[in-house]
């Protein structure tokens, strides 16, 4: 979802530095939390018992870099995922096998990495990137080149139809064809600016949700893209002032959105009545945004803590329990739900197949996988189409005691078709 | 059209001010003693996160604005004897050095604060309004204070005994060292200075932006643009590159579309370069 031009200051050295670097201090770093996974490939051994003939998962996400705070999020949703089906009998009397490869928030060096899970580990699939250009970058070495299988776990701007590329995460029909429709007729909000920062996901989620604006009777005021360390949005806001805007559908991403929040709340958009709309915030949200900038903004994703599912709330504990004080939170926008509920089909998928873990036979099966219970609810597979049906739930975000944040649910959509391909 | 003016002229000037405060610092290092400091946005970081640390710790954000230019300051003081002296004769490999020492601060505070972006609120929240227009205290506060920092540096290098010492020593270190000026202390006072100054601007703009590692990378392109546009050698020049820098960053958005108003002011600022390479006071001194 993220750029890749977040990531440019982790593309100045040269990689065996970097890695030397690396490995010298790992320990230090290690002890100051600074990676889950460590340097080059990690390795969860299987069960005792149940290590003969395993089914071997790479996972590959950033551990480092940029964006590391998801990809932390994720490889801790990988394990408990896998944990959790070793401990019920594996898949077939076969266990799950983690392989960790490191993709660093950069492409470049994730291309040799995931290489690495394809030659030498010789892994059955592959979970994992978070930026779309982390996803093309691996796409190739993974489904082409490599003929293994690819789950890709982030929501996204969709339109990857790959053959074997398997999306677990929300599209932006699922994010936005409720949630357009509720800001619209039931808040009557009317007209729409779209501020962006500047590169795939925004533009072509916008151009989606501009259609469903315009088709349900709103209009689009601007449509505008930021450099995406963008420092000053006084423009901006003098834009949506003048412009009589009433909802503000906001795709900008750190850095440049704390400057553009905070000037947005100074312009008292919110307390005159303004509306905000930001489908990838979530619980991790406040960590980069003050609470009361937060208050009021409503998001669309496939799970919240707050979710009212048994087995949602189930798996938000046994996140807790497994991963105690951890900073890297089990949520949506952060990839760790795609990437618990892709490893779950996967699981369903081999289950079909009966341990088989070919490529040709585990993908025919995971076309039409299906689980009943995962983060928000179930999923399922739309034969032929790449994507997954889930649970769409609108949230807002509300402040509790002091600068404490829970995002309510306000409405909640069953397998909402993810329109792709 | 008058209150649209006064909000035009007041968003300028507070990113203005914004842009002065940090390239104030790097100004004074590189006219007064000839190092241009690659390191500097990892000072205003290093001041950034001074803040976010003592709040974090429980205590006032006052306090923490208090301790920044203080412990930076005194980081320094420990760079210009440990390392940065070295360089003195070796301007090119200062610009490289300096680059090596930033980038460890910017690994190091990346890796302290988790990759995360983190949020400090202002220690005075809320506007305002005269004209029935509403202005954030924040930006006014920061106005204000890059005023007072100026006219507080400007004095104190030009009109303290101590300032002519450091100026003397820099333009003529032999002879300063000859009438007993310790031009070693001098050096180290004035990196620490600048450095302080950089801290201070940190702890003041984390507010309005997102602490995260990368927070100073932004503004030392601009940084160094404004230093070019205002030539080198003088207290007055990097404050007003840096003002012409800022003016056009915040002012080029309202006129052409924002992904082009960052490439438009480094053309413009190249072209004037190009016609003045001296910059605005270069050469005058």
């Amino acid at each position: 979802m993220k750029d890749e031009s977040l990531n440019e200051t982790s593309n100045r050295l040269p990689s065996p530095f970097r890695r030397r670097a690396f490995l010298t201090g790992a320990g230090a770093l290690a002890a100051a939390g600074w990676t889950a996974g460590g340097p080059g490939s990690w390795f969860l051994p299987a069960a005792w018992g149940q290590s003969k003939n395993p089914i071997k998962m790479g996972i590959a996400t950033d551990i480092t870099g940029a964006i590391a705070p998801s990809g932390n999020s994720d490889w801790q949703a990988a394990q408990l995922a896998a944990e959790q089906i070793n401990a019920a009998g594996g898949i077939a009397g076969r266990s799950i096998q983690l392989f960790l490869e490191d993709t660093a928030s950069d492409p470049k060096i994730a291309v040799a990495n995931v290489r690495k899970l394809i030659q030498r580990d010789k892994v059955d699939v592959v979970c994992g990137g978070i930026t779309s250009a982390m996803r093309q970058a691996i796409k190739d070495p993974i489904v082409n080149r490599g003929k293994t299988l690819y789950l890709y776990p982030q929501l996204y701007e969709g339109q990857e139809c790959t053959k074997h590329l398997f999306n677990t995460g929300p599209t932006p029909a699922q994010q936005v064809d409720e949630l357009i429709p509720y800001l619209i007729k039931t808040l009557g909000k009317k007209r729409f600016a779209m501020p962006s920062a500047n590169y795939v996901w925004p533009q072509l989620l916008n151009k989606y949700a501009r259609k469903v604006i315009e088709a349900n009777g709103g209009e689009v005021v601007f449509e505008e893209y930021y450099p995406l360390d963008q420092a000053e949005y006084s423009a901006t806001i003098n834009k949506i002032r003048d412009g009589k805007v009433d909802c503000v559908f906001n795709t900008i991403i750190p850095p440049g959105l704390q400057p553009f929040m905070k000037q947005l709340y100074e312009s008292g958009f919110p307390k005159n009545g303004g509306v905000q709309a930001c489908v990838y915030f979530d619980e991790n949200s406040l960590n980069y945004v003050p609470a009361r900038e937060l208050e009021g903004i409503y998001s669309c994703l496939d799970y919240f803590h707050t979710v009212d599912d048994p087995f949602s709330k189930e798996l938000l504990a046994a996140y807790a329990k497994r991963f105690p004080g951890t900073k890297y939170q089990f949520t949506a926008g952060s990839a760790a739900t795609g990437m618990y509920r892709g490893i779950r089909l996967y699981e369903a998928a081999a289950r079909v197949t009966k341990g088989d873990t070919a490529r040709e036979a585990v993908s025919a099966a995971l076309d039409r996988a299906k689980i009943d219970r995962g983060p928000g609810g179930g999923a399922e597979m739309v034969p032929g189409k790449m994507h997954a049906k889930m649970n769409m739930y609108i949230a807002q975000c509300k402040k509790i005691d002091g600068d404490r944040l829970r995002w309510d649910i306000i409405s909640k959509y069953n397998m909402v078709d993810p329109k792709e391909c | 059209m008058f209150t649209e003016l006064i909000r035009f002229l007041f968003d300028i000037l507070a990113f203005t001010s914004v842009m002065v405060l940090i390239v104030l610092g790097l100004g004074v290092i590189a006219s007064m003693m000839g190092i241009f400091n690659f390191a500097h946005g990892e000072l205003v970081l290093l001041g950034a996160y001074t803040v976010f640390i003592v709040h974090d710790a429980g205590y006032n954000i006052w306090v923490g604005i208090m301790c920044a230019p203080v412990v930076v300051g005194l980081f320094g003081v420990i760079l210009e004897r440990s390392i940065i002296r070295r360089f003195y004769t070796l301007p090119v490999v200062a610009m490289l050095g300096t680059y090596a020492i930033g980038l460890i601060i910017r690994e190091t505070i990346r890796g302290l604060l988790g990759g995360h972006y983190r949020s400090v609120p202002e220690p005075l929240s809320g506007s305002w309004s005269a004209f029935s227009l509403e202005f954030s205290i924040w930006r006014t506060l920061i106005i204000v204070s890059t005023a007072l920092v100026i006219v507080g540096s400007w004095l104190f290098l030009t009109k303290t005994s101590f300032g002519l010492q450091i100026r003397a020593s820099l333009e003529n270190p032999r002879l300063a060292r000859a009438s007993g000026i310790s031009t070693d202390s001098l050096y180290t006072f004035t990196f620490a200075f600048g450095a302080a100054l950089a801290g201070l601007a940190g702890a003041l703009v984390v507010p309005l932006y997102q602490l995260s590692a990368d927070m100073g990378l932004r503004f030392l392109v601009q940084g160094f643009l404004s230093i070019m546009l205002g030539g080198i050698g003088t207290f007055e020049g990097p404050v007003l590159g840096a003002a012409a820098v800022g003016a056009l960053a915040a002012g080029l958005p309202w006129a052409v579309l924002p992904v082009l108003a960052d490439p438009l002011v480094f053309v413009t600022a190249l072209v004037i370069v190009k016609l003045r390479p001296q910059g605005f006071i270069g050469g005058s001194r």
